[in-house]
């Protein structure tokens, strides 16, 4: 008894923690594929098996991100720009204020004030650029893997301008780079600079936090490279937590009805 | 390609989007049948939009000659007087677009693109009856250039085409006294157009005393929006088709359906939506708007609350004094974002006795619609002073953003509830 589970049904990938007393005890994630609620509740199964648990121990399942409504077994369902600023503000321990969270299609920035309630959200239009999937593309064109992103990107000494942050754009401009010889190293540094002023851009003056701190959140919130980039894009420090990519899964078990 | 094989293309081209474009409106008819909250008496307005907005059916429909209007500033009453039909142009479907779009800029009013393409639909399915003439007040740079891209886009329409040249400032008196020269002006091009020489006094008083009574039935409409009975969904749609029937019967249809609106809606805050038009078949935002929760209790759309401009009161029951009331009524009373000095607009939105009303504004924006994007910076600002929660939404006739828009609205939607 005692537990709860969140399920993050994103864009590109299927994050769930299992929680007792606000504490994760368990969490996984796996890549969105078709069959969205299937892979969900594999993920379920296996955290309650993994745990010793039997279903009877677990009062709440709640689900969040894009595919929310598929979840038949969700007691609950609640938006991911909720779940998030519940789930940064308890992990921040109620020091943050702004939350930039970079999804697998989408980018945003929430505002939440002291109770950790949303003061204000802003996010990108349809476009991918500085999205996940964007970075997914890079990687493909640059037949680099994504992880090693970040610290290729501290090795380079100057950032390159970029002009393009859009997908179709940013591929030509890549490939004639190294073309050029330019080297990989600073392609990508360059990448997040750009990313970063587009969303320093989103951030505006009125939401950039005069209190409390700044998070980069979501999946490609690990990369170093990109965060570096952001601060000193912002001129502050931004923190990020030991886990981002599921800080929205485990805001969804926060919720109430 | 040689010129015959080019209409040739243009003909197939035009009949494939006429079926999709037919599709596309019987999709959101369907969608508008099967609500819980159909009722009989709204039939009425989902059939006039579903029957399509081409001049020969509205001509049938009203018998009487119908004069496209590309804003609202020109007086409705008139054209009735001149036995005219007006009818604004808005234009709702996506798949018309494929007729005007690769002619356009990419960025574009998507109200505009469509109602550009749905006038090749029109050429092909009204059986040679065309508007009988064009009225263009000059509001946004997209209406101002209108003919020219008419032409751009291959729409072969050559009837008489009017502007209006509209005073871009409402407080000054100047204004006032070139916007009556200019309703003096549409007089004479409308007495030309119908042969019509001499008007009497007594007719214009007419008309203007049945849109006054059209007005009254209206108003009660809004009232019961503003408490919350009357759906937005339901309330666009009736105002939506209101140029697509002859005033009377419209007005008599809207007090039959008054009485149907007794429920308000279990949950969700109420808000005030502003912005950029929404027109049938693309009630996406609508929908959306529903889904997350949100009640819309007020609006500022010209395709909705502002569809039409209220009832016009004078003293002076001269000619002149007539026309100086419509003048002025159509011009002042206006809250389009085209005029500079527009205060009026924004106070408006958060007039004191409004306030109580809502707890948000949802600012809707067409991709491209620059006065209403524009506006929507010094809303925000003097919203969040007085502690409004704000939200802006850009978006244009495509669904793909359906999912997004969502989740944008369900997160205002708590952050209005918390
Ligand atoms: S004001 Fe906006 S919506 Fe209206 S015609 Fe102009 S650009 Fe289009």
């Amino acid at each position: 008894m005692g537990y709860k589970i969140g399920l993050d049904l994103g864009s590109t990938a299927i994050k769930m923690v299992l929680v007792k007393n606000n504490e994760i005890t368990w969490s996984r994630k796996v890549p969105t594929a078709p069959g969205q609620e299937a892979l969900a509740m594999e993920l379920v199964k296996g955290a309650v098996s993994e745990c010793g648990l039997t279903e009877a121990d677990i009062d709440q399942i709640t689900a969040t991100g894009y595919g929310k409504k598929l979840m038949t077994a969700a007691g609950l369902t609640v938006d991911e720009i909720s779940a998030n600023a519940h789930g940064l503000h308890l992990l921040s321990e109620g020091r943050c204020r702004t939350i930039i969270n970079i999804g697998g299609q989408d980018l945003k920035v929430i505002n939440i004030n002291e109770n950790g309630r949303i003061a204000d959200f802003k996010m990108n239009d349809k476009c991918a650029a500085g999205t996940g999937r964007f970075f997914e593309q890079v990687a493909r064109i640059l037949d680099t893997p994504l992880e090693t992103f970040g610290e290729l990107s501290l090795k380079a000494d100057e950032p390159l301008e970029l002009n393009s942050t859009c997908v179709v754009f940013a591929e030509s401009e890549i490939v004639s780079l190294l073309a050029k010889g330019v080297p990989k190293e600073r392609i990508i540094k360059g990448l997040h600079h750009s990313v970063a002023r587009r969303i320093t851009h989103l951030l505006g003056t009125r939401y950039a936090s005069k209190e409390g701190d700044i998070y980069l959140d979501g999946g490609p919130s690990q990369n170093k490279g990109l965060l570096e980039a952001l601060e000193d894009e912002l001129l502050m420090e931004v923190k990020v937590l030991p886990n981002p990519q599921f800080t929205v899964a485990f805001g969804a078990t926060l919720s109430v009805n | 390609m040689n010129i015959g094989q080019q209409e040739n293309r243009q003909g197939r081209l035009i009949k494939k989007i006429f079926d999709r474009f037919t599709d596309e409106a019987a999709q959101e008819v369907n969608l508008l049948k099967s609500r819980p909250d159909f009722r009989p008496e709204l039939e009425y307005f989902v059939d006039l939009l579903a029957a399509g907005r081409d001049p020969a059916t509205i001509a049938n429909r009203t018998g009487r000659k119908v004069v496209a209007l590309m804003c609202l500033q020109a007086p409705l009453e008139l054209f009735h007087v001149y036995g005219l039909q007006p009818f604004k142009i808005f234009g709702g479907t996506m798949v018309a677009q494929r007729l005007s779009a690769p002619q356009l800029p990419a960025i574009m009013c998507p109200m505009l693109r469509s109602a550009l393409g749905e006038l090749h639909l029109d050429l092909a399915g009204r059986n040679g009856e065309k508007f009988l003439a064009w009225v263009a007040p000059t509001t946004c740079d997209w209406v101002v250039k209108i003919k020219d891209m008419m032409e751009v886009c291959g729409v072969k329409e050559d009837p008489p085409f009017h502007r209006l040249e509209l005073p871009h400032l409402k407080d000054r008196d100047e204004s006032q006294e070139r916007w009556l020269e200019e309703i003096y002006l549409l007089k004479t091009f409308l007495s030309e157009l119908t042969g019509i020489k001499k008007i009497k006094r007594q007719d214009l008083a007419n008309s203007m005393r049945l849109y006054q009574k059209t007005w009254h039935v209206f108003s009660r409409l809004i009232d019961l929006k503003r408490q919350g009975f009357a759906p937005l969904v339901w309330f666009m749609v009736i105002t939506n088709s209101f140029f697509f029937d002859d005033v009377e019967k419209w007005s008599a249809a809207v007090e039959k359906a008054l009485p149907l609106f007794t429920e308000r809606p279990k949950n969700g805050p109420n808000v005030f939506l502003a912005g950029s038009p929404i027109f049938f078949p693309n009630l996406k935002m609508l929908h959306l708007l529903e889904e997350a929760g949100l009640n819309v209790v007020m609006d500022d759309l010209c395709s909705s609350e502002r569809i039409f401009p209220g009832a016009v009161f004078c003293d002076d029951l001269s000619e002149h004094g007539l026309l100086k009331a419509l003048a002025q009524r159509y011009h002042q009373g206006c809250l389009c974002p085209t005029f500079s000095d527009n205060d009026r607009r924004i106070n408006n939105i958060i007039a004191p006795a409004h306030k109580d009303l809502y707890q948000g504004v949802v600012f809707h924006v067409l991709k491209g619609c620059h006065p209403f994007d524009l506006e929507s910076l010094t809303l925000e600002s003097r919203l969040k002073d007085l502690g409004f929660k704000f939200i802006k939404l850009e978006t244009d006739y495509t669904s793909e953003d359906s999912q997004t828009l969502l989740t944008r609205l369900e997160a205002y939607r708590s952050s209005l509830v918390n």
